[in-house]
Protein backbone atom coordinates (compact mmCIF):
# COMPACT_ATOMS: atom_id res chain seq x y z
CA UNK A 1 0.00 0.00 0.00
CA UNK A 2 2.57 2.72 0.85
CA UNK A 3 4.45 1.76 -2.32
CA UNK A 4 1.38 2.46 -3.85
CA UNK A 5 1.19 6.01 -2.81
CA UNK A 6 4.72 6.89 -2.88
CA UNK A 7 4.18 6.15 -6.70
CA UNK A 8 1.44 8.36 -6.70
CA UNK A 9 3.41 11.25 -5.38
CA UNK A 10 6.49 10.64 -7.09
CA UNK A 11 5.51 9.23 -10.63
CA UNK A 12 7.55 9.88 -13.38
CA UNK A 13 6.99 13.46 -14.30
CA UNK A 14 3.61 13.94 -11.76
CA UNK A 15 6.25 15.86 -9.26
CA UNK A 16 6.62 18.37 -11.51
CA UNK A 17 2.91 18.95 -12.80
CA UNK A 18 1.89 18.98 -9.40
CA UNK A 19 3.89 20.57 -6.61
CA UNK A 20 6.84 22.74 -8.78
CA UNK A 21 4.39 24.02 -11.51
CA UNK A 22 1.89 25.53 -9.00
CA UNK A 23 4.41 26.57 -6.68
CA UNK A 24 6.57 28.13 -9.30
CA UNK A 25 3.47 30.11 -11.19
CA UNK A 26 2.67 31.67 -7.54
CA UNK A 27 6.03 32.67 -6.55
CA UNK A 28 6.28 34.18 -10.21
CA UNK A 29 2.64 36.11 -9.70
CA UNK A 30 3.71 37.39 -6.40
CA UNK A 31 6.94 38.51 -7.41
CA UNK A 32 5.29 40.25 -10.44
CA UNK A 33 2.68 41.46 -8.56
CA UNK A 34 3.44 42.30 -5.20
CA UNK A 35 6.33 44.05 -5.85
CA UNK A 36 6.37 48.01 -3.97
CA UNK A 37 4.27 49.46 -7.06
CA UNK A 38 3.53 52.81 -4.99
CA UNK A 39 5.80 55.37 -5.47
CA UNK A 40 6.57 58.05 -3.22
CA UNK A 41 4.76 61.21 -4.64
CA UNK A 42 4.35 63.93 -2.63
CA UNK A 43 0.21 65.36 -2.15
CA UNK A 44 -0.52 67.98 -4.37
CA UNK A 45 -0.08 71.55 -3.34
CA UNK A 46 -2.43 74.48 -5.16
CA UNK A 47 -0.73 77.28 -7.40
CA UNK A 48 0.02 79.99 -6.02
CA UNK A 49 -1.81 83.19 -7.50
CA UNK A 50 0.97 85.18 -7.94
CA UNK A 51 2.44 82.31 -9.83
CA UNK A 52 -0.54 82.11 -12.50
CA UNK A 53 -2.37 85.70 -12.55
CA UNK A 54 -2.46 88.04 -15.28
CA UNK A 55 -1.50 91.75 -14.56
CA UNK A 56 0.59 94.25 -16.01
CA UNK A 57 4.46 94.84 -15.09
CA UNK A 58 3.80 98.18 -12.85
CA UNK A 59 1.94 97.17 -9.83
CA UNK A 60 2.80 100.45 -8.34
CA UNK A 61 0.71 102.49 -11.09
CA UNK A 62 -1.93 103.57 -8.23
CA UNK A 63 0.98 105.47 -6.34
CA UNK A 64 1.61 107.85 -9.11
CA UNK A 65 -1.84 108.15 -10.71
CA UNK A 66 -3.41 110.19 -7.68
CA UNK A 67 -1.33 112.78 -5.74
CA UNK A 68 -4.00 113.60 -2.21
CA UNK A 69 -4.99 117.15 -2.39
CA UNK A 70 -5.55 120.09 -4.40
CA UNK A 71 -2.34 120.76 -7.15
CA UNK A 72 -3.02 124.18 -6.79
CA UNK A 73 -2.35 124.72 -3.47
CA UNK A 74 1.33 124.18 -3.80
CA UNK A 75 1.30 125.29 -7.45
CA UNK A 76 -0.61 128.42 -6.98
CA UNK A 77 2.27 129.98 -5.26
CA UNK A 78 4.83 128.90 -7.20
CA UNK A 79 5.89 130.56 -10.40
CA UNK A 80 6.50 127.09 -12.87
CA UNK A 81 10.17 126.94 -13.54
CA UNK A 82 10.54 124.88 -17.19
CA UNK A 83 14.10 123.99 -16.52
CA UNK A 84 13.20 122.48 -12.56
CA UNK A 85 14.85 118.88 -12.95
CA UNK A 86 14.45 117.42 -9.70
CA UNK A 87 10.84 116.35 -8.32
CA UNK A 88 10.34 118.63 -5.54
CA UNK A 89 8.20 118.69 -2.20
CA UNK A 90 4.97 116.36 -2.65
CA UNK A 91 7.00 114.75 -5.63
CA UNK A 92 9.85 113.74 -3.34
CA UNK A 93 9.22 110.00 -3.80
CA UNK A 94 9.58 109.90 -7.37
CA UNK A 95 12.94 109.00 -9.28
CA UNK A 96 12.79 110.73 -12.61
CA UNK A 97 15.00 108.46 -15.02
CA UNK A 98 14.04 108.75 -17.95
CA UNK A 99 17.64 109.32 -19.44
CA UNK A 100 18.07 113.06 -21.44
CA UNK A 101 14.59 113.53 -20.87
CA UNK A 102 15.06 115.24 -17.55
CA UNK A 103 12.64 117.93 -17.44
CA UNK A 104 9.07 117.72 -15.61
CA UNK A 105 7.38 120.02 -18.08
CA UNK A 106 8.75 118.41 -20.97
CA UNK A 107 5.85 115.84 -20.46
CA UNK A 108 3.39 117.69 -17.84
CA UNK A 109 1.42 120.75 -18.89
CA UNK A 110 3.33 123.76 -17.52
CA UNK A 111 0.00 125.57 -16.81
CA UNK A 112 -2.45 122.61 -16.32
CA UNK A 113 -1.90 119.97 -13.69
CA UNK A 114 -4.47 117.82 -15.18
CA UNK A 115 -3.29 117.06 -18.48
CA UNK A 116 0.10 116.74 -19.84
CA UNK A 117 2.02 118.48 -22.71
CA UNK A 118 1.10 118.46 -26.43
CA UNK A 119 2.82 120.48 -29.57
CA UNK A 120 2.86 124.13 -28.13
CA UNK A 121 -0.15 124.81 -25.87
CA UNK A 122 -2.05 121.72 -26.65
CA UNK A 123 -2.76 119.49 -24.01
CA UNK A 124 -3.09 115.58 -23.96
CA UNK A 125 -5.34 113.49 -21.62
CA UNK A 126 -3.89 111.28 -19.01
CA UNK A 127 -6.31 108.55 -20.67
CA UNK A 128 -4.06 108.97 -23.36
CA UNK A 129 -0.63 108.47 -22.33
CA UNK A 130 0.42 107.17 -26.10
CA UNK A 131 0.09 110.30 -27.43
CA UNK A 132 2.66 111.99 -25.83
CA UNK A 133 5.19 109.00 -25.56
CA UNK A 134 4.44 109.01 -29.49
CA UNK A 135 6.07 112.38 -29.91
CA UNK A 136 9.62 110.29 -28.96
CA UNK A 137 9.00 106.84 -29.55
CA UNK A 138 7.12 107.08 -32.87
CA UNK A 139 8.26 103.61 -33.73
CA UNK A 140 7.42 102.04 -30.52
CA UNK A 141 3.60 103.60 -30.59
CA UNK A 142 3.42 102.01 -34.04
CA UNK A 143 4.11 98.49 -33.18
CA UNK A 144 1.68 99.23 -30.29
CA UNK A 145 -0.90 100.40 -32.75
CA UNK A 146 -0.85 96.86 -34.50
CA UNK A 147 -0.61 94.70 -31.48
CA UNK A 148 3.03 93.79 -31.86
CA UNK A 149 4.14 95.49 -28.79
CA UNK A 150 3.05 95.21 -25.18
CA UNK A 151 0.58 93.21 -23.70
CA UNK A 152 -2.75 92.43 -25.16
CA UNK A 153 -5.65 90.01 -23.96
CA UNK A 154 -9.11 89.31 -24.91
CA UNK A 155 -8.53 87.21 -28.27
CA UNK A 156 -6.75 86.77 -31.64
CA UNK A 157 -10.43 86.80 -33.19
CA UNK A 158 -12.19 90.31 -32.79
CA UNK A 159 -15.67 89.51 -33.04
CA UNK A 160 -18.92 92.04 -33.17
CA UNK A 161 -18.74 94.30 -30.25
CA UNK A 162 -15.78 93.09 -28.61
CA UNK A 163 -12.68 94.85 -28.87
CA UNK A 164 -9.10 93.09 -27.56
CA UNK A 165 -7.95 94.61 -24.15
CA UNK A 166 -4.83 96.96 -25.35
CA UNK A 167 -2.61 98.11 -21.80
CA UNK A 168 -1.56 101.28 -22.77
CA UNK A 169 2.45 102.65 -22.24
CA UNK A 170 2.25 103.48 -18.92
CA UNK A 171 0.23 100.62 -17.07
CA UNK A 172 3.32 98.73 -17.80
CA UNK A 173 5.86 101.90 -18.23
CA UNK A 174 6.83 103.62 -15.23
CA UNK A 175 6.96 107.01 -17.12
CA UNK A 176 9.45 108.74 -14.60
CA UNK A 177 11.81 105.82 -14.91
CA UNK A 178 10.63 103.44 -17.76
CA UNK A 179 12.90 101.21 -18.07
CA UNK A 180 11.15 97.89 -17.99
CA UNK A 181 11.16 96.19 -14.20
CA UNK A 182 8.74 93.06 -12.94
CA UNK A 183 10.83 91.53 -9.69
CA UNK A 184 8.02 88.97 -9.49
CA UNK A 185 9.54 85.19 -10.74
CA UNK A 186 7.96 81.75 -10.54
CA UNK A 187 9.77 79.31 -9.42
CA UNK A 188 12.37 76.27 -10.87
CA UNK A 189 10.52 73.05 -11.57
CA UNK A 190 10.52 70.19 -9.20
CA UNK A 191 9.99 67.33 -11.72
CA UNK A 192 11.55 63.78 -10.21
CA UNK A 193 14.73 63.12 -11.91
CA UNK A 194 13.43 60.02 -13.57
CA UNK A 195 11.11 62.14 -16.25
CA UNK A 196 13.24 65.25 -16.90
CA UNK A 197 17.28 65.91 -17.20
CA UNK A 198 18.26 68.00 -13.76
CA UNK A 199 20.24 70.56 -14.73
CA UNK A 200 21.62 71.27 -11.21
CA UNK A 201 22.57 68.21 -9.16
CA UNK A 202 25.00 69.68 -6.91
CA UNK A 203 26.72 73.25 -6.52
CA UNK A 204 30.08 71.39 -6.29
CA UNK A 205 29.51 68.68 -8.93
CA UNK A 206 32.24 69.95 -11.85
CA UNK A 207 29.78 68.28 -14.91
CA UNK A 208 26.73 70.82 -13.41
CA UNK A 209 29.09 73.90 -13.08
CA UNK A 210 30.78 73.17 -16.54
CA UNK A 211 27.77 73.28 -18.23
CA UNK A 212 26.20 76.41 -16.07
CA UNK A 213 29.04 78.48 -15.90
CA UNK A 214 28.40 81.37 -17.03
CA UNK A 215 32.02 82.94 -17.48
CA UNK A 216 32.93 80.33 -20.08
CA UNK A 217 32.88 80.70 -23.72
CA UNK A 218 31.12 77.77 -25.17
CA UNK A 219 30.51 77.00 -29.01
CA UNK B 1 -12.76 -3.75 -20.55
CA UNK B 2 -16.29 -3.93 -19.23
CA UNK B 3 -18.62 -0.75 -18.53
CA UNK B 4 -18.04 -1.94 -14.93
CA UNK B 5 -14.63 -2.18 -14.73
CA UNK B 6 -14.17 1.41 -16.14
CA UNK B 7 -16.84 2.52 -12.84
CA UNK B 8 -14.60 0.95 -11.14
CA UNK B 9 -11.51 2.45 -12.23
CA UNK B 10 -12.77 5.93 -12.15
CA UNK B 11 -14.12 5.65 -8.63
CA UNK B 12 -10.57 4.25 -7.34
CA UNK B 13 -9.01 6.41 -5.72
CA UNK B 14 -5.93 4.71 -4.99
CA UNK B 15 -5.68 3.96 -9.06
CA UNK B 16 -4.61 6.80 -11.05
CA UNK B 17 -1.93 5.56 -13.23
CA UNK B 18 -4.98 5.25 -16.04
CA UNK B 19 -7.15 8.10 -15.27
CA UNK B 20 -4.29 11.00 -15.24
CA UNK B 21 -5.37 13.35 -12.25
CA UNK B 22 -7.27 12.11 -8.81
CA UNK B 23 -9.82 14.47 -8.27
CA UNK B 24 -7.92 15.03 -5.07
CA UNK B 25 -5.07 16.92 -6.79
CA UNK B 26 -7.30 18.51 -9.54
CA UNK B 27 -8.89 20.14 -6.05
CA UNK B 28 -5.57 21.20 -4.33
CA UNK B 29 -4.14 22.40 -7.25
CA UNK B 30 -7.81 24.21 -8.67
CA UNK B 31 -7.29 26.12 -4.96
CA UNK B 32 -3.58 26.52 -4.96
CA UNK B 33 -3.93 28.61 -8.54
CA UNK B 34 -6.97 30.22 -7.25
CA UNK B 35 -5.21 31.23 -3.89
CA UNK B 36 -2.08 32.26 -6.11
CA UNK B 37 -4.57 34.50 -8.69
CA UNK B 38 -6.24 36.04 -5.83
CA UNK B 39 -3.50 37.18 -4.10
CA UNK B 40 -1.51 38.25 -7.07
CA UNK B 41 -4.45 40.09 -8.49
CA UNK B 42 -5.50 41.54 -4.96
CA UNK B 43 -3.12 45.02 -5.86
CA UNK B 44 -5.92 45.43 -8.79
CA UNK B 45 -8.69 46.32 -5.87
CA UNK B 46 -6.87 49.34 -4.61
CA UNK B 47 -5.23 49.90 -8.28
CA UNK B 48 -4.93 53.75 -9.14
CA UNK B 49 -7.28 53.75 -12.19
CA UNK B 50 -8.99 51.09 -13.70
CA UNK B 51 -10.58 52.20 -16.88
CA UNK B 52 -14.67 51.46 -16.89
CA UNK B 53 -16.40 49.45 -19.33
CA UNK B 54 -17.30 52.11 -22.04
CA UNK B 55 -13.71 53.43 -21.22
CA UNK B 56 -12.38 50.37 -22.53
CA UNK B 57 -14.62 50.36 -26.03
CA UNK B 58 -14.61 53.25 -26.76
CA UNK B 59 -13.73 54.41 -30.30
CA UNK B 60 -11.13 56.38 -32.09
CA UNK B 61 -11.22 59.95 -31.74
CA UNK B 62 -12.14 60.26 -35.74
CA UNK B 63 -14.74 57.19 -35.74
CA UNK B 64 -16.74 59.37 -33.21
CA UNK B 65 -19.74 60.45 -34.32
CA UNK B 66 -21.54 63.60 -32.87
CA UNK B 67 -24.10 61.41 -30.90
CA UNK B 68 -21.16 59.54 -29.31
CA UNK B 69 -19.08 62.68 -28.54
CA UNK B 70 -22.21 63.63 -26.38
CA UNK B 71 -22.33 60.41 -24.82
CA UNK B 72 -18.75 60.35 -23.56
CA UNK B 73 -18.51 64.34 -22.81
CA UNK B 74 -21.36 63.38 -20.42
CA UNK B 75 -19.48 60.13 -19.24
CA UNK B 76 -16.18 62.33 -18.34
CA UNK B 77 -18.12 65.23 -16.77
CA UNK B 78 -19.43 62.22 -14.51
CA UNK B 79 -16.19 60.91 -14.01
CA UNK B 80 -14.66 64.24 -13.07
CA UNK B 81 -18.01 65.04 -11.05
CA UNK B 82 -17.12 61.76 -8.72
CA UNK B 83 -13.75 62.86 -8.11
CA UNK B 84 -13.15 66.06 -7.51
CA UNK B 85 -16.85 67.81 -7.07
CA UNK B 86 -16.30 69.81 -9.89
CA UNK B 87 -19.00 70.69 -12.56
CA UNK B 88 -16.88 70.29 -15.65
CA UNK B 89 -17.61 70.89 -18.94
CA UNK B 90 -15.85 69.35 -21.64
CA UNK B 91 -16.34 70.97 -24.94
CA UNK B 92 -14.87 70.30 -28.64
CA UNK B 93 -14.39 72.72 -30.76
CA UNK B 94 -13.88 72.01 -34.17
CA UNK B 95 -11.17 73.75 -36.27
CA UNK B 96 -11.64 76.97 -38.05
CA UNK B 97 -11.35 77.30 -41.60
CA UNK B 98 -9.12 79.51 -42.97
CA UNK B 99 -6.64 79.46 -39.53
CA UNK B 100 -3.63 78.17 -38.85
CA UNK B 101 -1.93 79.41 -35.65
CA UNK B 102 1.55 80.28 -34.91
CA UNK B 103 3.23 81.74 -32.35
CA UNK B 104 6.17 84.51 -31.85
CA UNK B 105 7.84 85.13 -29.02
CA UNK B 106 10.29 87.96 -29.03
CA UNK B 107 13.41 87.51 -27.25
CA UNK B 108 14.83 90.33 -26.60
CA UNK B 109 12.03 91.43 -24.24
CA UNK B 110 11.50 87.78 -21.88
CA UNK B 111 12.69 88.60 -18.55
CA UNK B 112 12.93 84.90 -17.48
CA UNK B 113 9.51 85.36 -15.03
CA UNK B 114 8.03 81.65 -15.80
CA UNK B 115 4.29 83.22 -14.90
CA UNK B 116 3.52 81.62 -18.41
CA UNK B 117 4.60 78.07 -17.26
CA UNK B 118 2.40 78.35 -13.96
CA UNK B 119 -0.48 79.71 -16.22
CA UNK B 120 -0.30 77.03 -18.44
CA UNK B 121 -0.24 74.70 -15.58
CA UNK B 122 -3.54 76.19 -14.10
CA UNK B 123 -5.37 76.58 -17.46
CA UNK B 124 -4.50 72.77 -18.59
CA UNK B 125 -5.22 70.76 -15.46
CA UNK B 126 -1.90 69.63 -15.58
CA UNK B 127 -0.47 67.91 -12.51
CA UNK B 128 0.59 69.41 -9.54
CA UNK B 129 2.73 66.27 -7.98
CA UNK B 130 4.67 64.81 -9.56
CA UNK B 131 4.68 68.27 -11.49
CA UNK B 132 3.72 68.32 -15.17
CA UNK B 133 4.91 71.35 -17.12
CA UNK B 134 4.75 72.33 -20.77
CA UNK B 135 7.23 75.08 -21.17
CA UNK B 136 10.83 74.80 -20.24
CA UNK B 137 12.02 78.78 -19.62
CA UNK B 138 16.05 77.88 -20.85
CA UNK B 139 18.29 80.56 -19.39
CA UNK B 140 21.36 80.97 -21.67
CA UNK B 141 24.11 83.53 -21.98
CA UNK B 142 24.19 86.62 -24.50
CA UNK B 143 25.76 86.16 -27.43
CA UNK B 144 24.90 82.67 -28.03
CA UNK B 145 22.62 80.01 -28.54
CA UNK B 146 23.83 77.33 -26.99
CA UNK B 147 20.89 74.73 -25.67
CA UNK B 148 23.50 72.59 -24.50
CA UNK B 149 24.45 75.04 -21.80
CA UNK B 150 21.11 76.38 -21.07
CA UNK B 151 19.95 75.82 -17.49
CA UNK B 152 15.94 75.24 -17.12
CA UNK B 153 16.04 75.24 -13.48
CA UNK B 154 17.33 78.43 -12.67
CA UNK B 155 16.45 79.61 -9.10
CA UNK B 156 13.79 82.45 -9.58
CA UNK B 157 16.43 85.10 -8.16
CA UNK B 158 18.11 84.80 -11.13
CA UNK B 159 14.99 85.74 -13.43
CA UNK B 160 15.49 89.14 -14.89
CA UNK B 161 19.27 89.21 -15.61
CA UNK B 162 21.27 91.80 -17.52
CA UNK B 163 23.20 88.71 -18.33
CA UNK B 164 21.37 86.45 -19.56
CA UNK B 165 18.42 85.74 -22.06
CA UNK B 166 15.50 83.37 -21.49
CA UNK B 167 13.96 81.05 -24.38
CA UNK B 168 10.80 79.76 -23.27
CA UNK B 169 10.38 76.24 -25.26
CA UNK B 170 7.41 74.43 -25.72
CA UNK B 171 5.46 71.98 -28.59
CA UNK B 172 6.62 73.42 -31.49
CA UNK B 173 3.68 72.64 -33.40
CA UNK B 174 5.54 71.55 -36.50
CA UNK B 175 4.13 71.60 -39.72
CA UNK B 176 6.34 67.92 -40.22
CA UNK B 177 5.51 66.60 -36.26
CA UNK B 178 8.17 63.68 -35.95
CA UNK B 179 6.22 63.09 -33.24
CA UNK B 180 2.89 61.84 -35.27
CA UNK B 181 4.91 59.72 -37.23
CA UNK B 182 5.95 57.04 -34.94
CA UNK B 183 2.88 56.52 -33.32
CA UNK B 184 2.12 52.82 -34.01
CA UNK B 185 -1.90 53.58 -33.01
CA UNK B 186 -2.11 56.73 -34.58
CA UNK B 187 -3.55 58.47 -30.93
CA UNK B 188 -2.02 61.52 -31.46
CA UNK B 189 -2.55 63.51 -35.21
CA UNK B 190 -2.06 66.92 -36.60
CA UNK B 191 -5.63 69.24 -37.16
CA UNK B 192 -6.75 71.56 -39.82
CA UNK B 193 -5.40 74.43 -38.05
CA UNK B 194 -1.95 73.18 -37.53
CA UNK B 195 -2.36 71.58 -33.73
CA UNK B 196 -1.07 68.65 -32.92
CA UNK B 197 -3.31 66.93 -30.46
CA UNK B 198 -3.65 63.38 -28.33
CA UNK B 199 -6.54 61.29 -27.79
CA UNK B 200 -5.64 60.39 -24.13
CA UNK B 201 -8.46 57.49 -24.72
CA UNK B 202 -6.76 55.60 -27.15
CA UNK B 203 -2.73 56.61 -26.16
CA UNK B 204 -1.16 53.46 -25.01
CA UNK B 205 1.60 55.12 -23.56
CA UNK B 206 4.51 53.70 -25.33
CA UNK B 207 6.36 57.07 -25.29
CA UNK B 208 7.60 57.08 -29.20
CA UNK B 209 6.69 60.31 -29.69
CA UNK B 210 8.50 61.62 -27.02
CA UNK B 211 11.78 60.10 -28.18
CA UNK B 212 11.27 61.30 -31.61
CA UNK B 213 10.37 65.01 -30.42
CA UNK B 214 13.37 67.17 -30.88
CA UNK B 215 12.20 69.98 -28.47
CA UNK B 216 11.05 67.58 -25.66
CA UNK B 217 7.65 68.95 -25.91
CA UNK B 218 6.00 65.85 -24.31
CA UNK B 219 5.04 64.80 -21.26
CA UNK B 220 4.36 61.04 -19.78
CA UNK B 221 2.25 60.46 -17.05
CA UNK B 222 4.59 57.89 -14.96
CA UNK B 223 2.44 58.35 -12.14
CA UNK B 224 -1.39 59.05 -11.46
CA UNK B 225 -1.79 62.77 -11.98
CA UNK B 226 -2.84 64.78 -8.72
CA UNK B 227 -4.66 68.30 -8.80
CA UNK B 228 -6.35 69.48 -5.95
CA UNK B 229 -10.33 69.94 -6.58
CA UNK B 230 -9.60 73.60 -5.88
CA UNK B 231 -7.75 74.13 -9.02
CA UNK B 232 -9.55 72.18 -11.48
CA UNK B 233 -9.85 74.13 -14.33
CA UNK B 234 -14.09 73.46 -15.60
CA UNK B 235 -13.81 74.90 -18.93
CA UNK B 236 -12.54 71.66 -20.12
CA UNK B 237 -11.24 70.75 -23.81
CA UNK B 238 -11.74 66.86 -25.05
CA UNK B 239 -8.12 66.96 -26.87
CA UNK B 240 -6.46 69.85 -24.59
CA UNK B 241 -7.16 70.13 -20.96
CA UNK B 242 -9.10 67.51 -19.48
CA UNK B 243 -7.56 65.55 -16.42
CA UNK B 244 -5.49 62.80 -17.92
CA UNK B 245 -4.89 59.35 -17.22
CA UNK B 246 -1.88 57.53 -15.71
CA UNK B 247 0.41 55.95 -18.85
CA UNK B 248 -0.90 58.68 -21.07
CA UNK B 249 0.80 60.98 -23.40
CA UNK B 250 0.17 64.68 -23.29
CA UNK B 251 1.52 67.84 -24.66
CA UNK B 252 0.81 71.93 -25.25
CA UNK B 253 -1.94 71.94 -27.28
CA UNK B 254 -2.26 76.06 -28.22
CA UNK B 255 -5.07 75.85 -25.55
CA UNK B 256 -7.35 75.00 -28.20
CA UNK B 257 -10.18 75.11 -26.27
CA UNK B 258 -9.85 78.63 -25.89
CA UNK B 259 -8.21 79.84 -29.19
CA UNK B 260 -10.38 77.88 -31.52
CA UNK B 261 -13.38 79.98 -29.91
CA UNK B 262 -10.94 83.20 -30.93
CA UNK B 263 -9.21 83.74 -27.90
CA UNK B 264 -5.94 83.86 -26.67
CA UNK B 265 -4.13 81.25 -25.24
CA UNK B 266 -3.26 81.24 -21.47
CA UNK B 267 0.33 81.80 -21.76
CA UNK B 268 0.31 84.96 -23.87
CA UNK B 269 -2.25 86.30 -21.74
CA UNK B 270 -0.23 86.39 -17.90
CA UNK B 271 3.13 87.29 -19.87
CA UNK B 272 4.14 90.72 -18.02
CA UNK B 273 6.62 91.48 -21.12
CA UNK B 274 4.25 91.36 -23.97
CA UNK B 275 6.90 89.02 -25.80
CA UNK B 276 4.23 86.15 -26.29
CA UNK B 277 2.67 87.25 -29.84
CA UNK B 278 -0.31 84.84 -30.78
CA UNK B 279 -2.31 84.75 -34.01
CA UNK B 280 -3.94 83.40 -37.25
CA UNK B 281 -0.66 82.90 -39.86
CA UNK B 282 -2.83 83.31 -42.47
CA UNK B 283 -4.60 86.85 -41.90
CA UNK B 284 -2.28 89.29 -43.31
CA UNK B 285 -3.51 92.19 -40.50
CA UNK B 286 -2.52 89.32 -37.74
CA UNK B 287 0.42 90.33 -35.02
CA UNK B 288 2.41 87.24 -35.66
CA UNK B 289 2.24 87.84 -39.70
CA UNK B 290 2.99 91.59 -39.56
CA UNK B 291 5.99 90.48 -36.81
CA UNK B 292 7.46 88.00 -39.51
CA UNK B 293 7.39 90.07 -42.16
CA UNK B 294 8.89 92.80 -40.24
CA UNK B 295 11.45 91.15 -38.08
CA UNK B 296 14.02 88.52 -38.43
CA UNK B 297 12.48 85.31 -36.62
CA UNK B 298 14.10 82.10 -36.70
CA UNK B 299 12.78 78.30 -35.11
CA UNK B 300 14.44 76.54 -33.09
CA UNK B 301 16.81 73.25 -34.85
CA UNK B 302 16.04 74.41 -38.33
CA UNK B 303 17.98 71.51 -39.43
CA UNK B 304 15.70 68.61 -37.87
CA UNK B 305 13.56 69.83 -40.69
CA UNK B 306 10.40 69.78 -38.55
CA UNK B 307 9.05 73.52 -39.99
CA UNK B 308 7.91 74.51 -36.53
CA UNK B 309 5.14 77.44 -36.80
CA UNK B 310 6.36 78.76 -33.15
CA UNK B 311 8.74 81.63 -34.20
CA UNK B 312 11.43 83.13 -31.89
CA UNK B 313 12.58 86.51 -32.74
CA UNK B 314 15.49 89.29 -30.70
CA UNK B 315 12.98 92.81 -31.96
CA UNK B 316 13.71 95.67 -29.79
Amino acid sequence: MGNKEKKTFFAEGEFWKKVLLPGAVILILIFLFMGDSKPNIPDPVPLKQKWYKPETARGEILKNTVMPGNCFICHSLQVPDPNVIRPQFAHGTIKLDHGANNRCYNCHHIYDRDNLAGDGETKISFATPEKLCARCHGIIVKDWMEGTHGLRQGGWLVKDGQSPVNYTCTQCHDPHSPKFKYGIAAPAPTWPDKTIRKDRHSDDDPTSAYLTDSNQERF
Amino acid sequence: MSAEEQKNLKTNDSDQQESGISRRYFLAGTACLSAAAAVSLSPLLNAEEVPSGDDFIQKHYKELTTEDKKEIFARLEAQIKEKYDVDATISDPPPIDGVEFAYVLNLGRCIGCRKCVYACMDENNQSRSPQKQYIRVLKMKKGTINLESASHDYPEKEAESDDFFYMPVACQQCREPKCIEVCPVKATWQEKDGIVVVDYNWCIGCRYCEAACPYHARRFNFAKPQIPAQDINPDMGYLSNRPRYMGVMEKCTFCLHKTRRGEYPACMEVCPTGSRKFGNLRDPKSEVRIIIEQERVFVLKQEVGTLPKFYYTFAK
